[in-house]
């Protein structure tokens, strides 16, 4: 190589200067071939410590920096910026960490000097053989695609068009609204009346960015960040549309355990045993009467019907039932409602009042372990369940299961067409559960909803709101986005086209040529892991700043 | 047992998770043997079965892999093609008349700092009793 390699050891205050002999580091690598200055500074990552290396960098006229100092998971991007302001392309500064992995882990100061002049030199080693990289610049598309037009598409929908983007909603249904359209009415503490409901979707149906398209499927998505290109099925026999969109929002939402699955419910086989869903039908058109045409004069409420079965909470069917045995006690004169339960999930701040309100309408509440059985006896149903191992069991009119909430029938289907991950139960898994709750691992895919899992109203309307500011910031008319370029590259002239690089790529950012017969890597899509690179039986694939002789050249330094 | 004998062992480790729970090693002030040298990759799936075999023939007295736990990968599923690299290293090494012994691999999330100074230096004191990489007296290429 032709160069001016400059290495700068930073004392880190006393972390690295005290356990660290830096001088004697300084002296082993000065002599290196290339290096044409080492020096020490006492604290390189503040302000005067980025002057002093920007001066440097001109000043020495230096083509490749090595810095050895903290974590490149603290610092690398500060001094990339600061070669950058230097004139310095940052992908030729390397940062060699010696303070987690020499002076904090090893007491004995020599043998910590040591190891930090073998990882200097393999620093040096490497950044002689990096390149220059540059950022491309691409043009993004702003519109969004929302899939589902549940509550929480519309918010999304209505979020984003705010802010004047266009929006297209496929919906699979022929009407807006999801799940909550079946409904009788919404908790009291949360508005009692679904036409709040009904007034979102009369605004939406009225803005002029947002493209509704109910009855439709999405059938195809591929692309990245800025630039998907999105096939809509409309209809059964309207033809398919192609649409262009930067970002894609799945929206969903749910379905219902069917508890026909479990026997020992007896839907479907016991008379007078109904699904909440069927209750709230009942409540809607003001007749909830028995199959003989009676009204109940009992009822059990079953809460966490699947709950074993599906292995999580549903969280929000707790508060649904207690509404249901409110309007029962309201509109039924002395009638008998009890709920049977395993676990009150009463999370949020209004909810233990409301709990409290309806226990004292005569709501009879008893815990059980585990439904034994549901039957018919003597005219009646009754419910027999354990608690604490004793077998106990009451008799009622009417038994009204509450079935666990479970990933929508069709989410499988687009998690697969959208490389999307999901989680042992099914729903779509978040890019990190706590940090980046509604993002997905593909970039420019988001999920709000039910679609990550079982969520109330509220609930879903701040995970829409999050998903439509996500975007918002992400996606700017106007700025272009630059993607990742420490990505894969595949040198045609190696590539056999055995295809095993497609198989071990998660986000599908390689397809294959076959006119050439050849793998392509779509630099826009690739997030640079390199395990392509790792699988390529015949080494054509490159990864950019993570070469095999970059690598290799530090293993041998390290190894010296 | 060459009682001086300190190994010189290569750990080639993700950036997300084994790396990061390696520098929570060095901030909680563990004690790491300092044969270890890290050579960082972005997942532990850019690891090439051959850089572990080239790094062993090279005569590091040991090779480490670590990714990040199944199912916790940074990039969703490379660590489990590390996995199998491994499996397939493993036969290779035994295949040869090598010491598989002497190539291992460890899930170490960016939180188990204390689980990478367990790794580190029970594979080291197994490295120790082992001894030196023979493979300059037996393999001649």
């Amino acid at each position: 190589m032709n160069g001016n390699i400059g290495v700068y050891v930073c004392e880190c205050g006393p972390n690295i200067g005290e356990k660290i002999d830096i001088d004697k580091v300084l002296e082993a690598i000065a002599s290196l071939p290339h290096v044409k200055v080492a020096k020490r500074f006492g604290l390189l990552c503040s302000n005067d410590g980025k002057k002093y290396l920007e001066d440097e960098m001109r000043k020495e006229e230096l083509t490749h920096v090595v810095i050895a100092a903290c974590s490149p998971r603290d610092h690398e991007q500060t001094f990339m910026t600061v070669a950058e302001r230097a004139g310095l392309n940052p992908y030729l500064v390397q940062l060699v960490n010696i303070r987690e992995q020499c002076a904090w882990m090893i007491p004995d100061k020599e043998a910590a000097t040591e190891k930090a002049i073998k990882y200097i030199r393999a620093g040096i080693s490497r950044v002689s053989l990096h390149q220059a990289l540059t950022k491309k610049e691409l043009e993004v598309c702003t519109d969004v695609l929302v899939i589902g037009g549940g509550i929480s598409g519309i918010e999304t929908a209505l979020s984003l068009a705010g802010e004047d983007r266009k929006v297209f909603i496929v919906e699979k249904s022929e009407e807006l609204g999801g799940k909550a359209n079946k409904l009788s009415r919404l908790l009291p503490h949360q508005g009692s009346t679904l036409s709040l409901i009904q007034e979102k979707i009369d605004t939406l149906n009225k803005n002029a960015h947002i493209e509704v398209f109910t009855g439709s499927q999405v059938v195809d998505a591929r692309g990245f960040l800025g630039n998907f290109e999105v096939v809509i099925q409309k209809g059964e026999n309207a033809g398919e549309q192609e649409i262009k969109v930067g970002a894609v929002v799945v929206a969903t939402g749910f379905d219902l355990f069917n508890p026909e699955e479990n026997p020992a419910y007896g839907l479907g086989k016991v008379d007078n045993v109904v699904t909440s869903l069927q209750l709230e039908e009942m409540i809607k058109t003001e007749k909830v009467l028995l199959k003989n045409g009676k009204p109940p004069r009992s009822l059990a409420l079953i809460h966490c019907v699947g709950r074993s079965e599906k292995g999580y909470c549903s969280k929000t069917c707790c508060l649904n039932i207690l509404k249901n045995a409110h309007f029962l006690k309201d509109k039924i004169k002395d009638v008998d409602v009890t709920e049977i339960y395993r676990d009150l999930c009463l999370p949020n701040k209004a909810d233990q009042d409301y709990y409290e309100e309806v226990e004292k309408k005569g709501v009879k509440f008893l815990r059980s372990n585990e439904i034994v059985n549901i039957k018919a006896e003597g005219g009646q149903i009754s419910v027999e369940y354990k608690i604490d191992g004793k077998s106990k069991k009451i008799s009622v009119d009417m038994a009204v299961l509450s079935p666990a909430m479970i990933p929508s029938a069709d989410s499988k289907k687009i998690a697969e067409m959208l490389n999307l991950p999901l989680d042992p139960t099914g729903f779509i898994k978040e890019a990190h559960g706590m940090l980046e709750p509604i993002a997905t691992p593909i970039e420019g895919v988001f999920a709000a909803g039910c679609s990550l899992g079982p969520k109330n109203i509220p609930e879903s309307i701040i995970q829409a709101q999050a998903t439509a500011g996500n975007i918002i910031s992400s996606l700017i008319p106007g700025k272009k986005i630059k993607p990742e370029v420490k990505v894969s590259v595949v040198r045609e002239e190696f590539c056999t086209g055995c295809q095993t690089c497609l198989s071990v790529c998660f986000y599908g950012a390689i397809s294959f040529d076959p006119h050439k017969g050849v793998s392509v890597v779509n630099e826009a899509i690739c997030r640079g892991c390199g395990s392509c690179v790792g699988s390529c039986p015949s080494g054509a694939i490159r990864s950019k700043h993570f070469t095999y002789t970059q690598l290799y050249r530090e293993v041998l330094e390290a190894l010296r | 047992m060459d009682k001086d004998f300190t190994p010189t062992i290569i750990g080639f480790l993700c950036n997300w998770c084994s790396y990061t729970g390696a520098d929570l090693a060095g901030t909680a002030r563990m004690h790491i043997p300092p044969s270890i040298r890290i050579i960082r990759v972005m997942c532990s799936g850019r690891i090439d079965p051959l850089f572990v075999l080239r790094t062993y023939l090279k005569g590091a007295d040991g090779v480490m892999m670590m990714g990040c736990h199944p199912g916790d990968c940074h990039y969703q599923k490379g660590n489990y093609s590390t996995r199998r690299r491994y499996v397939m290293l493993d036969t290779i090494l035994k295949t040869l008349g090598l010491d598989e012994k002497r190539i291992g691999l460890w899930w170490v999330s960016a939180s188990e700092a204390p689980r990478y100074e367990k790794v580190t230096n029970e594979f080291t004191e197994s490295i120790k009793k082992m001894g030196p990489n023979p493979v300059f007296k037996e393999i001649f290429i």
